[in-house]
């Protein structure tokens, strides 16, 4: 017989290293003598993403594309330390980093324009395709080039450094500001639970996640159903068999992971609110998409068939033993 | 305020060559005048040992086998304690600790002077269950107490709270360890630049974290390492501590050729950490109206072998334990312990991936005996503007959790979103796109 049932799970998030170890992200930029922008920061990209939606801060802030922004994060010979690629931090740390960076470089090159069309600060000034101009008269302009080939180009280059705020935790209370900022999320599915064999599908799938600010949309969304799918995985399948130390199923024919043909179509909803101290208020979410999923999977099955699993991975093998079990 | 940037689906800058295959992941690379590495590794969870290589050095094609005793530096390495030794001296905790690395002209030959390796080990005793490990007469697996870390949060009085709780829910969860199964298997090269620079390319989560070690273990200054990282197969926790860096370098210093290994998707298992097992036994109570009054918990993970993150990683178990809700009364233990199983470290959530297990089925078990739906339930406990976590944190701001649950009620119920600032990207947001063109839109 099909069962279905319905369930869901909230989550929050502490992003960083947290309980006020230092957590520094560095950022050095420079405009070369053709006016090329580089950014040297060794944020990884892992595949969640950082090559792009790091770029595109730089890109916002000086009025650039972000095909155009040279980010350089690959090399320790050139690139400067912006922390692991882990607790989400990439996009908020190493991001205020590229922001503070970049809006520093803005200034110097709003100085020198200034200095050369000879305008006071009252005019206001718009950056656009390595170009400034004078808002009011925009033939008043110079290029990024051109402001190279007037100074050293030592003028041209900044860096600068973005530390989270995160205090230590009292040993014996635990009071304290452990982790920020925080991130948010739910979940819901459906699914439907075949009681003669234990299989389970999920039927409908729903997450939503709070970003802060969502830097791309497509990159979230990205991460939002890669999330979701490695949840599943923790759910219902993947077990490694450890007996004695030693992990029995060490390949994918033993220990099994969603394949296309068990991935769900998710419905994603991005949810902002942006906050104060994150660039463009954009908060981290490579891990948080994955953490309410698996808990609206066991509320599911408890609607469903009525059992209750406290112990994860729930195979059909497990699942069909815990509904005999309650009749 | 209205960006050009933000909040724009530029394409991502390396899809391109990834889709199409260009792109160079590290066991795409190749040099001239290479040779390959392959690990001997324990197959006893806890042993001491002796070894003998001298018959697989003999072979033909073999140009050297390390072991400890070819590490120029520290013999050391550990994101957190300097627990892991590069080559293991004379004692394993774990099945598949690194013992010793042939050198080799093929990597055939690699892997068949594996087998001449000559190993004699002497059991000691061993202890996986980390209940166990915690007693005081539990084998100790690094010579020091196996509770690596105990982290506590003491709000109230919980023990008051009960007496005067309307319902109690109390059971024990269990998560096991599990892989990051990431794409790319760990691969490497590294050689010696011609000004002396020791240069290791291989894919990881943190480069300038990873000199720091390999430096160590070379007996050289940092600045004479460089770490090149290039496409990454996938990481999520995986590519943190360190895995064939050091015997990379230490091989392509010695042998002044350059050094490759790939390892295959058995050594990776076997390479890399897994996601802490961990055990919470939780006791939460609410009163009449569903308002939750107390918590206990005992967390207790598993960190196998070695510590890596084990302390920041519990930290992290102990204070998510609560979910994302206002409970005035808690109490926590949060415990990391040594054990002889494969070692636990990274993976995304990083400890708060597996307490809502935990505190999402309580929840909803409270529910149920008050006759409540899971969204009320909830709705009346969840964090807001101004709210105080556990450990007395004030959450200032961004707190759109009650957002989120509205906006998934509502698609669970097919019913429109609540609220404008909401993107709905399956729909909404796709349908605009298409509109717009995105499809075929260019990088920005």
């Amino acid at each position: 017989m099909k069962k279905s049932g319905k369930g869901i799970g909230i989550m929050f998030y502490g992003t960083g290293y947290g309980n006020g170890y230092p957590d520094v992200s560095r950022a050095k930029a420079k405009i070369d003598h053709t006016g090329r922008f580089t950014i040297y920061s060794g944020a990884c990209e892992v595949g969640q993403g950082a090559k792009t939606a790091l770029a595109q801060i730089p890109a916002e802030i000086l009025g650039i594309s972000t095909k155009d922004v040279i980010f350089d994060h690959e090399d320790t010979k050139t690139t400067l330390d912006a922390g692991t690629c882990a607790a989400s931090r990439q996009t908020y740390n190493t991001g205020n980093a590229m922001k503070l960076t970049s809006e520093s470089l803005k200034k110097i090159l709003e100085n020198k324009a200034r200095e050369i069309l000879n305008l006071n600060k009252e005019q206001t000034l718009i950056f656009n395709d390595h170009h400034i101009y004078q808002k009011a008269d925009p033939s008043k302009q110079i290029s990024f080039k051109q402001i190279a080939g007037s100074c050293d180009l030592k003028e041209l280059e900044i860096e600068e450094v973005f530390q989270a705020v995160t205090t230590e935790m009292n040993e014996e209370t635990g009071e304290g500001n452990p982790y920020w900022p925080y991130t948010f999320g739910a979940c819901g599915v459906e699914v439907e639970i075949d009681t003669e064999t234990g299989g389970l599908d999920i039927t409908n799938a729903i997450l939503v996640q709070d970003v802060g600010r969502a830097v791309n949309p497509k990159l979230i969304e990205g991460q939002m159903d890669g999330g979701f799918a490695m949840a599943q995985g923790y759910a219902l399948l993947e077990d490694l068999n450890i007996v004695k130390g030693e992990i029995k199923h060490h390949n994918f024919t033993k220990y099994l992971i969603p394949t296309a043909l068990d991935a769900v179509e998710v419905k994603k909803i991005i949810v902002e609110d942006p906050e104060s101290s994150a660039p463009f208020g954009a908060k981290g979410i490579g891990e948080p998409v994955m953490i309410p999923v698996a808990p609206a999977i066991l509320n599911a099955i408890y609607d469903a068939v009525g059992v209750r699993i406290t112990e994860i991975p729930v195979t059909p093998e497990k699942l069909l033993k815990a509904i005999k079990e309650v009749g | 305020m209205a960006f050009k940037v933000i909040g724009e689906n530029v394409l991502r800058v390396d899809g391109h060559t990834k889709v199409t295959g260009g792109a160079k992941y590290p066991a795409d690379l190749e040099m001239d005048n290479m040779l390959y590495g392959k690990t001997l590794r324990s197959i006893k969870a806890h042993a001491n040992f002796t070894i003998d290589t001298k018959k697989a050095e003999s072979i033909e094609g073999v140009v050297g086998v390390l072991t400890a005793e070819d590490i120029p530096g520290k013999n050391c390495h550990g994101v957190l304690f300097k627990d892991h030794e590069a080559l293991c001296e004379s004692k394993v905790r774990r099945i598949g600790d690194p013992m010793a690395v042939v050198i080799a002209e093929s990597e055939r030959i690699a892997s068949k002077a594996l087998e001449s390796i000559e190993v004699v080990y002497e059991d000691l005793e061993a202890v996986f269950d980390p209940e166990e490990a915690m007693k005081e007469d539990a084998p100790k697996i690094h010579g020091v107490d196996n509770t690596v870390f105990h982290f506590k949060i003491r709000r109230g009085d919980v023990e008051k709270a009960f007496e005067e709780a309307a319902v109690i829910v109390e059971d024990t969860y269990y998560t096991g360890a599990v892989d990051h199964a990431f794409l790319q298997p760990e691969a490497g090269i590294a050689y010696e630049e011609e000004d002396g620079t020791l240069t290791v390319v291989a894919a990881t989560q943190y480069p300038h974290f990873d000199r720091i070690d390999i430096a160590g273990a070379l007996g050289l200054e940092e600045e004479q390492v460089r770490i090149i990282n290039p496409a990454v197969g996938g990481a999520f926790g995986g590519r943190e501590d360190l895995t064939l860096q050091i015997h990379l370098a230490v091989a392509a210093k010695k042998f002044q050729r350059p050094v490759k290994m790939v390892y295959d998707r058995k050594e990776s298992f076997l390479a890399h950490c897994k996601r802490h097992p961990i055990t919470m036994h939780c006791k939460t109570a609410a009163d009449k109206d569903g308002k939750l009054l107390a918590l206990k918990a005992r967390i207790v993970g598993d960190t196998g072998a070695y510590a890596s993150w084990a302390v920041n990683v519990l930290r992290k178990a102990g204070v998510h334990i609560t979910g994302p809700y206002e409970i005035p009364n808690v109490w926590v233990d949060s415990y990391a312990v040594y054990t002889n199983n494969p070692f636990s470290g990274a993976m995304r959530g990083f400890g708060a991936t597996q307490p809502p297990i935990a505190h999402e089925q309580q929840m909803d078990r409270i529910a149920e005996k008050l006759g409540m739906d899971p969204f009320t339930i909830r709705r009346k406990n969840l964090f807001s503007l101004g709210s105080k976590t556990a450990t007395e944190q004030v959450l200032k701001e961004s707190v759109p959790l009650g957002r989120c649950l509205d906006a998934l009620e509502a698609a669970m119920n097919e019913k429109p979103l609540p609220d404008k600032d909401i993107n709905y990207l399956e729909d909404l947001k796709a349908q605009q796109l298409k509109k717009e063109g995105f499809w075929n839109e260019k990088i920005r």
